[in-house]
């Protein structure tokens, strides 16, 4: 949880291209967690010192009730 | 559709990491690349706002810059895409993370020879381009290291009897074409390159290799120690030139955007001119 104050808040005009790499579909982000979450694939992709970290194998899986949360 | 693994992505990536240190010590080898591949932008007419480069090295993304383009650099490494001052992320060339119609110009610069599934790279590349939007690219192809491959696969040959494999499987410029095609690219072309690089020492090429993060990630590698010999003698043998020439040859892809702006082929039979006329002028 050391990224949450570090990493600098993500330019909006990344934010608008931006999907996730597996679905394609949109991206909500979390700026408290410093994360762009998928519900679809149910991944969170973390944010790292400001870069999205746009990797399968780095995003962290959401519980379902994770994901219901942001829906 | 499976696609063969034939790289180990992972290892891409941690050696690309591992670039990210010493991409100073390569910065004019991938500065003259970078200018090469760019100054085909300066034959094209129109003008391009929203770009997407992947694989810059912090080379690329200044360049464009420099021309008011509205950059986003990209990179399987977030520490070699950090050293970008332009919007950075870190991406999988093979999982693009971008909206259809997103950028009118993306440049990949000599990075997509590491990708496993480049049919499907190109299609989403096409996919994230607008409408006559351009697509621009280098890679590495045949015979790129040739005189490293044939040094290395002769020496293990005779020392341990069996061959792993060492060098990337670089494609030729017809795989280049057709993949183009394939992808569905309008006005496809692609021309080759060379760029002249000479070592004095074995050791040096080797060097710049992994400084450039092009150390061998294809999967059937040896996974135990290479024996110190083979290595020894390789070396040996390559010092025997005072001079080793590596050219690098390479491919340049350019394709845009299908639109019906476009220049269209006519249907066969659908023409004013007889051919007959025209070659009698």
């Amino acid at each position: 949880m050391t990224e949450q104050s570090s990493s600098p808040p993500i330019d909006p005009r990344l934010l608008s291209v931006l999907v996730c790499p597996l679905t394609k579909g949109p991206l909500i982000y979390d700026k408290e967690k410093s994360e762009l979450i998928s519900c679809n694939a149910a991944l969170a992709y973390p944010i790292k010192e400001g870069i999205p970290v746009m990797l399968v194998d780095e995003a962290r899986h959401l519980t379902d009730e994770e994901v219901n949360k942001y829906k | 559709m499976t696609v063969p693994v034939i790289f180990n992505r992972k290892l891409v990536r941690y050696h690309r990491d591992r670039a990210a240190y010493h991409h100073q010590t390569i910065q004019d080898i991938v500065q003259i690349g970078a200018d090469r591949l760019l100054e085909r932008l300066d034959d094209i007419q129109r003008s391009f706002t929203d770009v997407l480069e992947i694989g810059g090295r912090g080379v690329v993304a200044p360049i464009l810059q420099s021309k008011g383009m509205n950059v986003v650099s990209g990179d399987l490494s977030h520490r070699l895409v950090s050293i970008n001052s332009a919007l950075s992320v870190c991406l999988d060339e093979e999982y693009l993370p971008f909206k259809a119609h997103s950028f009118d110009l993306v440049i990949a610069n000599f990075n997509l020879h590491w990708v496993n599934d480049l049919p499907g790279s190109l299609l989403q590349i096409k996919n994230i381009l607008r409408p006559d939007g351009l697509f621009l690219a280098a890679i590495p192809i045949l015979p790129t290291l040739s005189t490293l491959r044939d040094v290395m696969t002769e020496e293990e040959v005779e020392l341990c009897g069996r061959v792993f494999p060492r060098i990337s499987p670089f494609p030729d410029l017809r795989a280049c074409a057709t993949l183009m095609q394939r992808a569905g690219f309008a006005l496809p072309v692609v021309d080759k390159e060379e760029l002249s690089l000479v070592y004095r020492s074995a050791m040096a090429l080797m060097k710049d290799l992994r400084f450039a993060g092009e150390t061998n990630a294809l999967m059937e590698q040896q996974k135990t120690f290479t024996n110190k010999d083979f290595l020894a003698s390789c070396i040996t043998k390559l010092q025997d030139q005072d001079e080793i020439a590596v050219p690098l040859h390479f491919a340049v892809l350019t394709g845009w955007g299908p639109d019906s702006s476009q220049q269209q082929p006519l249907q066969p039979g659908q023409f004013s001119v007889s051919l007959e006329d025209a070659l009698k002028n």
